[in-house]
């Protein structure tokens, strides 16, 4: 006996059944599918249920740009996942990669000259304000306000041009080894450091004058996407987000790495939580990484050159590679490299990516390649916020949120 | 010789020559020059060069043509959901009804170049704006039609937005009519004079103009109903080609169009230059100066884009009625007292 009746969320099928499907949609709801093919939207979907203008339940769906990083990373030695790793995030190429190789040194039992690590850590903190430029641009756009787009991808041209001065490249940098960096800086390379931080210096007042102190962003902004510590704390929200909220967590501090114990920075925590602090806290963020950045380079300019490789590699150069070395300042692979072995055992890498804290476990069973890798990056942990925080906001708070949390989807599905 | 005469008087037959020569060619040409200024200053501010490429000599002003050309021809897609007539049909109306108020604008005051007859141009004011109101039902109807999310919701946005916005640009429209006692437009440009624009004498009404003419033509920081991140294009989502270009140009002309109005009503219409007999001087000058305000009223709108973000919807409503209604209805109230002190 068929009954036509839909009885709420499903209905009865030729037996008497209930038939529920997946997802329950209540009454009165109106259902829309942000992404993936949105302009809004990344690579991913919210699935969003409207009740009028107000957001009653939304579902984000990532995993449209899943590239297999894990699996990959096992089969291409234990030097070639860093290259394949920066695709997860290349404007912050340095950092996402640094855990795993501070993992894998951590296996070789290696460990770089002092130069190497302010080297690495002068290219994070590179990285890392342009991800924070790259992060307001999309914010910029998402608020309607292209003159931030433009000037923050503009402005970020110039630390990319730093970062080629210093590596070569630029995006895919490729610089952390293990036991060591891969060039050391050019001469002409403190100057321009300095005059980049000064440039910036200047432009982030500008900044604020046009965006951050602008009453309409200010209005879009404040008091919108309210994480509270307790729930930020709850569903293990990381990085500017996390310290937004009052959590003062960052790996810099927690659990140092690199030059980061020998340098003098401070890691801002703003207490409200919403959409603005976050963006502050990105602000104040700029402004520590430039310290940071012109420290490294004084003391990078006041030190020695010495070969930027660990001492244990460096005694297996050849001749060659040694001679380059000491006229360059380049570290040349060992052609070893390329089936290199790594002794059993496993290990954990942590860093401060410019979205938060990034994992990567790496276990080895001592063979050419990695027997696993696991990553978990700072996106992947963000990404359970926009279902906790967009409920009860309308739907044009959306963007300030999804801009504000600065989820980055190709670095969350890896 | 006859023949040429007839076809100049065709020509120069005032609705022919006002709403299609005119008006749709000239706005055409006015949200060419404006979009080109729009994205030129903006580049300015962004420190970009903006569109250059299309012709270097010029500024790259002939990008906007290459990019209308490229609307005109691009293979217009319908999708197989959408309800066909209405579909077509708005985009169309909204268009013609879009530049329908140049046909009653009249700019300048010798009688022989008015569009419409002596004894009609007394309510030339209402007429006009009773035109301008009609548009957004044709883009509320295209949102319909396409059904899709995004459009249907920002179909409903364009709804409020209008709702509250246009009627504040009507009222501080009327604002110079209260004050002169007239719906003519003509007399009140000849009220205004040299000197007594009613940009000084009412800048409250104005500014709420200014407001409101942005907002309900949605120009750009203001362009909720359309707002990309949430709603990809609002209404427009599912159009391609020479109806999107319609859909789009619509608002341009939109804007236009209150550029006009606000430069005969406040910006003191044809003056500097009094009109006197034969096509130049009666005519062509006028005119020239009533659209050159009106394109520096429209370009002062477009950038504001460079400068501010989009509002929230319930902001920009909250706005509306907050606070620009009641400046309109101070500005209206000006214009009593300055009816009452007989300034005109």
């Amino acid at each position: 006996m068929v009954e036509d009746v839909r009885i709420y969320g499903g209905w009865k099928d030729e037996l008497g059944l209930k038939v529920v499907p997946s997802k329950k949609i209540g009454k009165d709801l109106y259902e829309v599918f942000i992404g993936p093919q949105h302009p809004g939207s990344g690579h991913m979907r919210i699935t969003v249920r409207l009740d009028g203008d107000i957001i009653v339940e939304a579902d984000p769906d990532i995993g449209y740009v899943h590239r297999t990083m894990e699996k990959l990373g096992e089969i291409r030695g234990w030097i070639k996942p860093i290259p394949l790793f920066e695709r997860m995030a290349i404007h912050d190429a340095c950092n996402i990669t640094m855990p795993y190789v501070l993992a894998v040194e951590k296996l070789m039992g290696v460990e770089p000259p002092l130069r190497a690590k302010y080297l690495r850590s002068l290219l994070c903190e590179i990285n890392r304000i342009g991800a924070h430029l790259y992060g307001f641009a999309i914010f910029g756009v998402f608020l309607g306000h292209s003159t931030m787009y433009m000037w923050a991808m503009g402005d970020r041209e110039v630390f990319i041009e730093l970062a080629e001065a210093l590596t070569g490249a630029r995006l895919t940098h490729s610089y952390p080894l293990p036991g060591g960096a891969r060039r050391d800086i050019p001469a002409d390379f403190p100057d321009m450091a300095r005059r980049a931080v000064n440039y910036m210096r200047k432009r982030l007042k500008e900044y604020e004058k046009i965006f951050l102190n602008n009453p309409v962003i200010r209005s879009r902004l404040e008091g919108v996407g309210v994480i509270s510590k307790g729930l930020a704390a709850e569903l293990g929200i990381v990085g500017p987000n996390a310290r937004a909220s009052g959590i003062g967590y960052d790996v810099r501090i927690v659990e140092p790495y690199d030059a980061y114990p020998e340098l003098d920075f401070e890691v801002p925590v703003f207490r409200e939580g919403d959409a603005l602090a976050r963006t502050m806290v990105r602000v104040e963020e700029i402004k520590q990484s430039l310290r940071i950045i012109e420290q490294a380079v004084e003391w990078l300019e006041k030190n020695p050159r010495e070969p930027i490789v660990d001492k244990y590699l460096y005694g297996k150069y050849p001749p060659l590679h040694k001679k380059i070395m000491e006229s360059e300042g380049r570290a040349k692979l060992l052609p070893i490299s390329a089936a290199m072995k790594v002794p059993k055992g496993r290990a954990i890498g942590r860093a401060e990516t410019g979205r938060g804290e990034t994992i990567y476990y790496v276990e080895s069973d001592g063979g050419v390649n990695p027997y696993r890798v696991r990553i978990v990056t700072a996106s992947a942990r963000n990404a359970i916020a926009f279902k906790y925080v967009l409920p009860g906001h309308k739907i044009m708070d959306l963007p300030a949120i999804y801009g504000s949390l600065d989820y980055f989807p190709p670095e969350s599905d890896r | 010789m006859s023949v040429l005469d007839t076809v100049a008087s065709l020509i120069f037959y005032p609705p022919i020559w006002q709403l299609l020569i005119l008006g749709f060619g000239g706005a055409l040409v006015v949200a060419m020059v404006a979009v080109w200024f729009e994205r030129k200053a903006a580049a300015r501010v962004q420190r970009r060069i903006g569109p250059y490429w299309a012709s270097p000599r010029l500024g790259g002003l002939m990008h906007l043509m290459a990019d209308m050309l490229r609307y005109a021809f691009q293979q217009v897609v319908i999708p197989r959901t959408v309800d066909f007539w209405p579909f077509i049909a708005a985009p169309i109306f909204g268009m013609a009804l879009s530049i329908l108020p140049f046909a009653v604008t009249p700019l300048t005051s010798n009688p022989n170049f008015w569009p419409l007859p002596p004894a009609l141009m007394e309510y030339s004011l209402l007429v006009a704006l009773a035109i301008t109101t009609l548009p957004p039902i044709f883009i509320i109807v295209s949102g319909w039609a396409a059904n899709n999310p995004f459009t249907i919701i920002g179909g409903v946005r364009e709804a409020f937005i209008i709702l509250s916005y246009e009627l504040i640009a009507i009222l501080s429209l009327f604002a110079p009519a209260v004050a002169v006692g007239s719906l003519n437009i003509v007399d009140i440009v000849q009220a205004q004079g040299l000197v007594k624009w009613f940009i000084v004498l009412n800048p409250l009404a104005f500014l709420a103009a200014i407001l409101a003419v942005a907002m309900s033509t949605s120009a750009f920081p203001f362009e909720i109903p359309e707002s990309e991140p949430e709603v990809v294009a609002g209404p427009f989502t599912e159009y391609s080609g020479i109806l999107y270009a319609l859909n789009m140009g619509g608002a341009y002309m939109r804007r236009f169009v209150f550029g006009l109005l606000i430069s005969l009503m406040f910006l003191g219409g044809w003056y500097p230059i009094v009109p006197g007999e034969g096509f130049i001087l009666g005519y062509a000058l006028p005119s020239l100066v009533v659209v050159v305000k009106a394109v520096v009223v429209v370009l002062a709108i477009s950038f504001l884009r460079a400068i501010y973000g989009r509002y929230r919807l319930d902001q920009a409503l909250d706005m509306a009625w907050r606070l620009v209604l009641p400046l309109t209805l101070a500005g209206i109230l000006l214009a009593l007292v300055e009816a009452y002190l007989g300034i005109f």
